[in-house]
């Protein structure tokens, strides 16, 4: 029988992993990067969800049906995201975020 | 749960109802006639009026208590149908100038309408982060629904990202939530509090985190720079939907979430959420200033109303959340009213500046009559509902003694008053040039000098007589609350 990976391990991965995203999504000027980054941060979250469920909470099904949620979510997003950004690529052939600056942010 | 039970949803029902039929007859609508789709959608959304009445004083749990209709639920259900109906019913004009998809744009509102409406009813995260992101879909897309518009894609894009982003911090502060209580049910979560006051790090990161997203979603320092430009670049009756319908679901999930899952670890985040509201409003106001342009300064202006109503959520208890309750109500009517008139004052000039607005009380006696009942209960003038809300919400939170919160929301109060002036100062006073001395009175069609009427009817009514009102705010928070 292999032993079960610790929660804290788990859990550093994921905190790790959204620290990830995090710096991606302030950091980078492309917009689809920012959007596979903000993908880092979501993932980050389905695996603490998972972990938790499988250590933490009576009821073990709860952690995994919120991470296929978020997923779907997740997805319907980014479909959404690229759809916006493919018009602002229409419109100025260009998805430099910096570039964004009809409104002063 | 039984058969019965989805009697209670039918407002909600409805609205899906009406929101696929209007998708589907847009499909057979001539270009031209599609403006027009507005009405059926605004009927859809009456009817779901019609429907609420039914569970009037029910508390009723559902699907596995995850959904709770109560008294709360149902002030802020009535509150979303009341603000999509004047949103669709303000907005044909400015569709038949701007937009080309009308069925999609009527339908998507009402979408959104039923997010928020899941949002107030949920009591539990999974479900409220669901409708949330329903709400914020809906919007997502009608933000950037003036598609061959730059800074409409441009104002999208950026609501997007950062709404996505939020969404990733608030999904995180839930997951360690869940982690160190086992669960996502507010009730299960304040049981595990009652037990285990203290779970250390990871449930003081998680709060933070959530408090965090709901942040950006109602537009609270530091985390609105994202309001001024979407509220830009959207389109005009998006924007007045974003700044009272998505902000009052982003306070009933905070409010919802405090008082039934997190009541018992409030005293530690009171003073956090307290500065954050002085910063919220302060910053709001001081920007607002110095803004030329007519949305931006309704967008800072409605980030310092945020930081008002944060007020009575770091003073969180029953009295407060029935000012809150009242003052988000007073905010609903007066904020429409002044988008209102904006979105009607665009349709016949195409212009949004405050310098615009010369001789604007010479071309119509309404427009400017809205404009001051709107700008003046704003601005917390007695008289108006402004004055009589934040009045309440001040009175009940300054029960809890924090009284450097109250002195600086007053102070704050008394300091927007400038900038309200200065726009009605264009419309009233500023003499017009000798060429503008010619441009013809408006003409306004009758829906909407009816619409702009019933709202400064509200607003007066809410400020002089607030009895109903504040009846129905207080059986709100009775909900929560009990007694």
């Amino acid at each position: 029988m292999i032993e079960a990976i610790p929660l804290d391990h788990v859990v550093l991965v994921a905190t790790t992993l959204f620290g990830i995203g995090l710096y991606g999504v302030l950091s980078r000027r492309n917009a689809v990067a920012i959007l596979m980054a903000i993908e880092l941060m979501l993932n980050a979250v389905n695996i603490n969800f998972i972990a938790f469920s499988m250590y933490v909470s009576p009821d073990p099904t709860v952690g995994q049906i919120i991470a296929v949620f978020v997923i779907t979510v997740a997805a319907a997003e980014v479909a959404l995201g690229l759809a916006i950004v493919l018009q602002i690529f229409r419109n100025k052939s260009n998805i430099n975020v910096d570039d964004l600056d009809l409104l002063r942010w | 749960m039984n058969g019965s039970d989805f009697a209670f949803l039918l407002p909600e029902i409805v609205l899906v109802a009406t929101a696929i039929t209007v998708w589907a007859v847009d499909f057979f609508t001539p270009r031209d006639r599609k403006p027009d789709l507005a009405w059926p959608a605004a009927a859809g959304a009456l009817v779901a009026m019609a429907f609420l009445a039914i569970s009037w004083g029910e508390h009723r749990e559902m699907f596995l208590g995850t959904l709770r209709l109560d008294n709360f639920s149902l002030f802020f259900r009535f509150l979303f149908l009341t603000v999509a109906f004047f949103v669709i019913v303000g907005s044909p004009g400015y569709v038949r100038r701007k937009l080309r998809n009308a069925g999609e744009f009527y339908g998507l509102i009402l979408m959104s309408t039923v997010g928020a409406m899941g949002i107030v009813s949920s009591r539990e995260f999974l479900t409220a982060y669901i409708s949330l992101e329903l709400v914020a879909f809906g919007f997502y897309v009608l933000v950037s629904h003036a598609r061959h518009e730059a800074r409409s894609n441009e104002a999208g894009a950026k609501y997007l990202i950062l709404g996505a982003f939020s969404s990733g911090l608030l999904l995180f502060g839930i997951s360690l939530i869940f982690g160190a209580t086992g669960s996502t049910g507010y009730a299960a979560i304040a049981a595990a509090l009652e037990t285990t006051p203290d779970f250390g790090m990871v449930w003081t990161l998680g709060v933070a985190l959530v408090l965090a997203g709901l942040g950006f979603k109602v537009a609270a320092f530091p985390f609105h720079s994202w309001a001024p430009d979407v509220y830009e670049g959207a389109p005009l009756p998006i924007t007045a939907f974003l700044s009272v319908g998505s902000k009052a679901a982003g306070f009933a999930f905070l409010i919802r979430l405090f008082a039934e899952g997190l009541f018992p670890v409030l005293d530690d985040w009171r003073v956090a959420i307290g500065v954050v509201a002085v910063l919220t409003m302060t910053f709001g106001n001081l920007v607002a200033i110095q803004q030329a342009n007519l949305k931006r300064l309704l967008a800072y202006s409605s980030i310092a109303q945020a930081g008002y109503i944060l007020v009575g959520v770091a003073t969180l208890n029953a009295d407060t959340t029935s000012g809150m309750l009242l003052h988000i109500a007073g905010y609903t009517a007066t904020n429409l009213g002044a988008f209102l008139v904006v979105i009607y004052f665009h349709n016949l000039t195409g212009k949004e500046g405050i310098d615009d607005l010369r001789g604007l009380y010479r071309r119509s006696f309404l427009l400017t009559l809205v404009l001051a009942v709107s700008l003046l209960s704003l601005a917390g003038m007695p008289l108006f509902a402004g004055f009589m809300t934040k009045f309440y919400l001040f009175t009940a939170a300054a029960a809890s003694q924090l009284w450097w919160l109250i002195a600086l929301a007053v102070a704050n109060s008394i300091l927007s008053v400038y900038y309200y002036l200065l726009v009605l100062r264009q419309a009233f006073i500023t003499p017009e040039s000798e060429e503008e001395e010619q441009r013809p009175a408006f003409r306004l069609p009758s829906h909407a000098r009816a619409t702009l009427s019933l709202l400064m009817v509200l607003v007066l009514w809410i400020g002089i007589y607030p009895s109903v009102f504040v009846d129905a705010a207080e059986a709100g928070s009775r909900a929560l609350f009990g007694g």
